[in-house]
């Protein structure tokens, strides 16, 4: 640790001196002006892009630096030094008192008492029934269309003029398990309902950046396989209850063998769909590749990689597929995306099935709600 | 810096607050010292969601207070607020009403009457049940331990409405009216000595477009302690309306509030401020003699509130709805002073007047000035600013020993009628 420490105050200290030099000049330019403040425009432009080059040669040295570092620290095999980690919006949220802790007695006994333990854990098939709003346009039923290949047993019904309250009825009676509907405005889809029945809630999320699977590149075309569900940072209280709201639309067994993963990935209260099909081989050779590459480069001290086989164990292959949903939101796809891609906003929970009078909410966004940036709900 | 949106709370004064949620548990929420943050300090019973709480009521009293609950699944439970324990359970519509299932028939109010007085030992006290269908029930109560044949001998039901879905009941201060009201219920009042009605509301006429909005009563309360004649009540159309039953059976007053269902009302003890809970989590409070909203309770609350209490002394009003949370309020400044994380949608509320200043004074042995016995009169007294000064922790672990002082300590003093008005004001300062 000693040797480290110093390892990082040597790293420190020439990173200082850098700045050193940088900060000398600068404070020269200080002494004489500030560019904002120099009234000629080209003599201004002039100043602050030298300002900015010489800013950008010091980050380029200290990056050089701590590259060298960390390699050094490689070769003499000690730890590298820590890697900074760059403060977030996410990194700083607000601390909030009902994200779920797992040590919670009473969060368990809540979720096996709520109105999806029923599809959750005593089996129950989920069975689903899409409509539109009363005036729908041709995009919005190619969405449907998409959202009933995502889901298994999704049927859907022409909204024709009934109201939402007849149609929670009738799929009461028909043994329904919930309802998604999906509102349009100005030929675009914009809100979605899911109402969990026979006794609610009901969520309504604003839906916004629609991309269907047609204007995807290089899409794929799902299967009619059970998909497999990826639910990621639905941390409150309010966020398990919609994750498991969203949870019972799918069935609970899903089919390995089809490689369909959908996922929903909340982030700032933003929930991302995405449906994808991942092929195994490819991911096997990448896999391999990389491990190769970072082994030649790293020596034998990393601790040794798992080699996926194909279809051989359930957990090694959820691992798998996390790595990939992970890979995917943040990197270029090795597997085919398929099937629509949208976002959506909470806008509202409500207690018990549609009713937008005489309503109970369990919660509401509401404007007071956004006093700062770091305070989520979900 | 980030920004961040904590705001001050700047503390409650001490109190002791019962909560009642959807998961059948009764947690007791406690504040300490000068400007403490209040806590759970106590959770009963097991976790089941059978046994969901629908309605609560306490009897605030010195000596032996009780709170009963009852719960989905048609059991009331008249509990002892100190310790948590069972005292009695009656299983409603088992004995005499047989008619009325608990499955097909759910509570939906419930009353403890805090003036009549047990005729026997072995009895708990008197209390009120109504059930969704109109079935009311003044229901004496026994102890676990009495004789089973005790149990029924004082019991009278009848029906409040014949169709229709009840939704509210309220019984009056002197406790001697009872109010039920409900959807496609008309506000009726009824005379408990005798189980007659006494009035009916009529309701509003249609509008200037022709338009009639089907009644449905959400909340009802009566507006003073001492008056049965003025009653509030709020509908599932967002409106607040006075009845004054004096002068006619339309609303006097009407005003309308936001967009979504009075969920909740409750009288101040000035006799005429209200507060009303929508569906969508908006709190206020109305100057009902002019129908003029005073002010809003701002504090990012987001869920429907299901039940307000208003303690009897301090300027100090606790909400609770499906937001999981109990949120304390000043009355006065209408500023937040505390939230408390529930975790379960909680569904009543009440609050502890009792709580720390008496007890305490009682254990430190004699006192100089004797004090009114709250039992007997309904009008609460100011707590008085000696009895603040004295005010020390109280250990919940001794809760049991400390029933027994004060027990003693009452009798002792009940045949004390010293009223003295030391009128210094009670409220504490935030």
């Amino acid at each position: 640790m000693g040797k480290e420490k110093k390892r990082k105050g040597s790293c420190e200290a020439e990173a200082e001196a850098v700045a050193e030099r940088g900060g000398g000049e600068e404070k020269r330019k200080k002494s004489r002006t500030a560019p904002s403040e120099i009234k000629n425009k080209e003599k201004r432009s002039a100043v602050h892009a030298k300002l900015k080059r010489e800013k950008k040669i010091l980050k380029r040295k200290q990056a050089k630096a701590r590259d060298a570092a960390y390699k050094k620290a490689i070769e003499l095999g000690e730890e590298p030094p820590e890697k900074k980690v760059p403060r977030t919006i996410e990194n700083t949220r607000e601390p909030d008192e009902t994200v779920c802790r797992p040590d919670d007695e009473e969060l368990f006994a809540g979720n096996d008492a709520d109105e999806f333990s029923a599809v959750l854990n005593c089996g129950v098939t989920p069975k689903i029934l899409i409509t539109t709003c009363r005036f729908h346009s041709s995009r919005g039923l190619a969405f449907i269309e998409e959202l009933k290949s995502v889901i298994p047993n999704a049927h859907d019904y022409a909204r024709g003029t009934y109201d939402l309250k007849k149609i929670v009825e009738y799929a009461k009676r028909k043994d329904f398990t919930a309802i998604i509907n999906v509102h349009t405005n100005r030929r675009e889809p914009d809100g979605l309902y899911i109402i969990k029945l026979p006794d609610g809630p009901t969520a309504h999320f604003k839906l916004s950046n629609l991309v269907l699977r047609k204007d995807i590149k290089n899409h794929g075309n799902p299967t009619s396989h059970k998909p497999e569900l990826v639910l990621n940072n639905f941390t409150t209280r309010l966020g398990n209850r919609i994750g498991r709201l969203i949870q019972s639309l799918f069935p609970q067994e899903p089919d390995f063998r089809g490689r369909r993963v959908v996922t929903f990935h909340n982030q700032r209260d933003f929930i991302f769909f995405r449906h994808h099909r991942y092929i195994f081989d490819a991911k096997e050779k990448k896999e391999d590749s990389k491990g190769k590459a970072t082994q030649a480069a790293k020596g034998k001290n990393l601790p040794e990689k798992k080699v996926i086989a194909r279809l051989q164990r359930v957990e090694e292959m959820k691992y798998s597929m996390y790595c990939c949903m992970l890979a995917t939101l943040t990197t270029s796809t090795p597997e085919k995306e398929c099937g629509p891609r949208f976002t959506l906003k909470l806008i509202s929970l409500q207690h018990g099935t549609f009713d937008t009078k005489g309503g109970e909410h369990e919660w509401v966004h509401k404007p007071e709600m956004d006093t700062s940036r770091r305070r989520f709900f979900l | 810096m980030p920004r961040t949106s904590a705001v001050e709370s700047p503390g409650c004064p001490p109190l002791r607050v019962l909560t009642a949620d959807a998961l059948g548990l009764v947690k007791v929420v406690e504040a300490r010292g000068k400007a403490g943050t209040p806590k759970v300090v106590e959770t009963w019973g097991p976790p089941d969601a059978s046994r969901c709480v629908v309605a609560a009521s306490f009897a605030d009293r010195k000596k032996k207070p009780i709170l009963a609950v009852a719960r989905k699944n048609g059991l009331i439970d008249f509990l002892n607020p100190l310790t948590g324990d069972a005292v009695a359970t009656i299983k409603f519509g088992e004995s005499g009403s047989a008619d009325c299932a608990a499955e097909g028939d759910p509570i939906v109010g419930l009353h403890l009457f805090k003036s009549r007085k047990p005729e026997s030992t072995a009895m708990l006290g008197v209390s009120l049940i109504c059930t969704e269908k109109g079935k009311a029930c003044l229901r004496s109560v026994a102890k676990r331990d009495a004789q089973p044949d005790l149990d029924t001998d004082s019991q009278s039901t009848w029906s409040v409405c014949n169709a229709g879905q009840v939704l509210c009941s309220s019984v009056d201060g002197s406790e001697n009216y009872a109010l039920f009201g409900g959807k496609r219920v008309e506000l009726n009042l009824w005379d408990l000595a005798n189980c007659s009605k006494l009035w009916t509301a009529k309701s509003p006429p249609s509008n200037s477009l022709g338009i009639f909005t089907p009644t449905c009563f959400t909340a009802a309360t009566f507006l003073s302690k001492d008056d049965h004649r003025k009653i509030v009540a709020g509908t599932n159309s967002h409106q607040i309306r006075l009845y004054d039953i004096s002068a006619q059976r339309r609303p006097v007053i009407s005003v309308d509030f936001r967009e979504s269902p009075i969920k909740a009302v409750a009288e101040d003890l000035d006799g005429h401020i209200v507060y009303a809970g929508t569906g969508s989590g908006d709190l206020a409070s109305f100057d009902i003699r002019t129908g003029k909203l005073l002010g809003c309770f701002v504090g990012k609350c987001s869920g429907s509130i299901r039940s307000i209490a208003r303690h009897p002394e301090l300027p100090v009003i606790a909400s609770c709805g499906l937001d999981a949370y109990l949120r304390l309020w000043d009355a006065k400044t209408r500023q937040p002073l505390s939230a408390v994380f529930l975790k379960q949608h909680v569904t009543s509320v009440v609050i502890d007047s009792h709580f720390s200043a008496e007890e305490s004074e009682v254990v430190e042995g004699p006192q100089p000035v004797t004090k009114q016995d709250k039992r007997e009169v309904d009008k609460p007294e100011l707590c008085k600013q000696r009895s603040k000064k004295k005010k020390r922790r109280v250990d919940a672990d001794t809760n049991r020993k400390k029933i027994k002082v004060r027990d003693a300590a009452t009798d002792a003093l009940a045949d004390d009628d010293d009223d003295d008005d030391d009128d210094d004001d009670g409220h504490i300062s935030f």
